[in-house]
């Protein structure tokens, strides 16, 4: 199948100083173009991309399964001590377009003489007294409110899994990246860490400015709990307006109580309905669970593990997790006319 | 220039990740009409309804947050008028993004083939819970869900109490991070229409994103017996030293990351000999970010809702503030010299129907007012 970004060429350029955070979203953001077709060229500072070595790691070989998983479909070039001659250089053939990170002046200065479409990801705001202060990607989730949105209001906040302060930068410079393919002349862009998060977390600013009030994480106080069943867990989610749906569901006939009338009775006493419900959920699998809430059009979802999703009948029809030269790997979430996109392994090539 | 320039949406996106899609490819250029009608608006205006007086559904602030720089048309897809009209202004868009029910266009006879017929070029963003295929297609779902069914949950909770934990209703995390993808999946799908001549139907499915998202944590569950039942540990991660939030003096949070020994190391000379957390309970959060900065560590705040409308240097481009006050969403990145304007707030119902429909199908007085009274273009909610 011909891929939408063939005969595209993108640099990722990997700088010599750039904290993890930072790097996963430039790779992220590169891994996808380069999955779409586009010959991506990572660029690795001397003494190689630092996320070789990053957990998780896999059991056959000590290599990173974070970097099988971030690098898929591109050519991996380490470059020399000389690391701006050989950036020169490169940048005298034909480039459409580059990613590089904050920090890493001799690409800023070559790509702009240049004047080549790129895309800059950087950690703080441009705007923030102190941009270059250190930055992890759990600092990222704390500075873009979303650490304060989770967890029970009376504990420490807690983080979401995984990498969540560095993804949402990289789906963002995906796209600033496939607007500077899309016309001449673009200006180039800029993406930070913390304003993606931000971004993603503008609930909490909608919020606070409509009611004066954040909201915050509300652990057992909350409409939407994750609740034990009989084999795991569920998450109890539904609609404002499916409340009765969710009553007749469960067939309690406390839950028809006048008290439970109005929504904001329900959040007041949130804790009685949770006493209904949880006794419900115990004795029932979560496949019980599900298929009864879905035959109502109710959207509680069960919790799966990573593991699971690799036996998962939805997941398995859509051809979601592929084998990469024996390496179980999600394909890009989207399907094109019907087809996939088949990750390929990360090709290791010499300097020029 | 701005690259989506001369780009025309036509935008059934609902809620967050279809119409904040659309709000994306606005940004970037696009013209953007949004399609409801009086029969089916866009949810967001009952989510956040602030009153029950007339107009009620013009007013609700998640609703304009998302919407703002779009006109806004009133065409009932269940009249038979409205449909052909649909198509008639497929012929004139390039895009068309859409998140309904599963099923939902096959039955308005507006289907992939359908506008496809109408414009070969078209490219058609289908964002759905489960994809548009497979045994689940018709699945439901909210973000939180997909919180839960995409593999996130399982790694979220706090090391001691075995409950994993979503992202809740006032985050619904899958559906931010859909848009930030989808838009740049058109682009580059209008980009290859415009090479071939050939449109695409784009069909993103909410839940792979989410899985998408810890991508990592599936080949390591794969390949490794060891990593098959995760276990949750609060804020600590895999190769970091020590990750965790500490209560200061002011009651606040600080999230700390002590990367590696280096940073063991300079925290060691910042505490000098008292505990962790003896220390920040003596410290003001602001300034004992500030210290732990100086002394090379990461270290920040936790921000809340109040401070990222306070905070307009922490917010950056991220909102977007009106003359009148008001406040609504911003870009989650920067082109230089290309700032954000907001030109049009989110329209009310139907508010541009007549001009739109004018401009881009020629109709006259005569057409629209046929349409009006036919109930094509009624701008009432039927019910909520």
């Amino acid at each position: 199948m011909t891929r939408p970004l063939d005969g595209t060429t993108i640099l990722e350029i990997d700088g010599p100083n750039t904290p993890l955070c930072i790097r996963l979203a430039t790779s992220m953001a590169a891994k996808i173009a380069a999955d779409l077709g586009a010959r991506v060229l990572k660029l690795e500072p001397p003494g190689g991309d630092e996320v070789r070595a990053a957990p998780p790691l896999l059991p056959a070989d000590g290599s990173s399964a974070l970097f099988q998983f971030l690098n898929t479909s591109k050519r991996a070039i380490a470059l020399p001590a000389d690391r701006r001659s050989a950036l020169d250089a490169l940048l005298g053939g034909r480039i459409d377009a580059a990613l590089y990170e904050e920090g890493d002046s001799d690409a800023a200065a070559l790509l702009a003489a240049r004047n080549i479409a790129r895309v800059e990801i950087a950690g703080w705001p441009e705007s923030m007294p102190r941009p270059h202060a250190p930055l992890s990607g759990f600092t990222v989730l704390a500075l873009g409110g979303l650490l304060d949105m989770v967890g029970d209001a009376e504990r420490e906040p807690l983080r979401l899994g995984g990498h969540q302060g560095s993804y949402p930068g990289g789906l963002a410079a995906f796209t600033a990246l496939m607007a500077q393919l899309a016309a001449k002349g673009v200006p180039p862009a800029r993406v930070s860490l913390v304003e993606a998060l931000l971004w993603v977390n503008w609930k909490a600013a909608s919020g606070a400015h409509a009611d004066g009030k954040a909201p915050t994480r509300d652990g057992a106080r909350s409409e939407f709990q994750v609740v034990p069943c009989a084999d795991g867990h569920v998450a109890l989610v539904y609609g404002v307006t499916q409340f009765d749906a969710v009553a007749a569901l469960v067939g309690d006939a406390r839950l028809n109580d006048p008290r439970f009338a109005t929504r904001p009775e329900r959040r007041r006493l949130i804790g009685d309905i949770y006493a209904v419900m949880r006794p419900w959920c115990a004795t029932r699998t979560r496949a019980e669970i599900y298929a009864a809430a879905q035959g109502r059009g109710i959207p509680f979802g069960t919790v799966v593990t990573p593991f699971e999703l690799l036996g998962d009948p939805q997941m398995i029809d859509r051809g979601f997790i592929v084998d990469m030269a024996g390496l179980k790997m999600p394909r890009l979430p989207v399907l094109w006319n019907g087809s996939g996109f088949a990750p390929s392994p990360l090709l290791e090539e010499r300097a020029p | 220039m701005k690259p989506l320039a001369g780009i025309r949406v036509l935008d059934f996106g609902l809620l967050t990740a279809g119409a904040n899609t659309s709000a994306m490819l606005g940004d970037l250029g696009a013209e953007v009409v949004k399609i409801e009608s009086g029969a089916y608006m866009d949810p967001f205006r009952a989510v956040g309804q602030r009153d029950t007086s007339p107009g009620w559904w013009n007013r609700s602030p998640p609703f304009h947050f998302t919407n703002r720089n779009k006109r806004g048309v009133a065409l009932n897809l269940k009249h038979a008028e409205g449909r052909r009209l649909i198509l008639e202004l497929a012929k004139g868009c390039d895009v068309v993004v859409e998140n309904f029910r599963r099923g939902v266009l096959e039955r308005f006879g507006l289907d992939y083939a359908a506008l496809k017929a109408a414009n070969p070029r078209i490219v058609l963003a289908s964002i759905s819970s489960q994809g548009d295929t497979g045994p689940n297609r018709l699945h439901a779902s909210y973000g939180s869900t997909l919180d839960a069914t995409g593999g996130m949950a399982a790694l979220t909770g706090y090391a001691d109490d075995g409950l994993p934990r979503i992202s809740g209703m006032d985050v619904n995390y899958p559906d931010q991070v859909v848009s930030l993808l989808a838009a740049g999946l058109v682009i580059a799908a209008v980009m290859n229409a415009r090479r071939t001549g050939r449109g695409t139907l784009l069909d993103i499915s909410q839940r792979e994103i989410a899985s998408f998202m810890i991508g990592e944590e599936i080949v390591a569950a794969a390949a490794d017996p060891a990593r098959r039942t995760p276990s949750r540990q609060g804020n600590a991660q895999d190769g970091v030293a020590l990750q965790r939030c500490l209560r200061c003096a002011d009651g606040r949070w600080l999230a700390i990351t002590l990367q590696d020994e280096k940073d063991e190391v300079a925290w060691a000379t910042v505490i000098d000999d008292v505990s962790i957390d003896q220390w920040a309970a003596s410290q003001d959060a602001e300034a004992a970010a500030r210290v732990l900065n100086d002394a090379g560590i990461a270290a920040a705040v936790v921000k809340n809702g109040m401070d990222l409308i306070r905070d307009r240097a922490l917010a950056g481009d991220t909102l977007a503030w009106l003359p009148d006050g008001g406040l609504v969403k911003g870009m989650p990145y920067r082109f230089a010299g290309m700032p954000l304007v907001i030109e049009r707030r989110a329209p009310d119902l139907g508010e541009h129907t007549g001009e739109t429909l004018r401009e881009l199908l020629g109709l006259d007085d005569q057409a629209l007012a046929r349409l009006a009274e036919l109930g094509v273009t009624s701008a009432e909610p039927e019910r909520i």
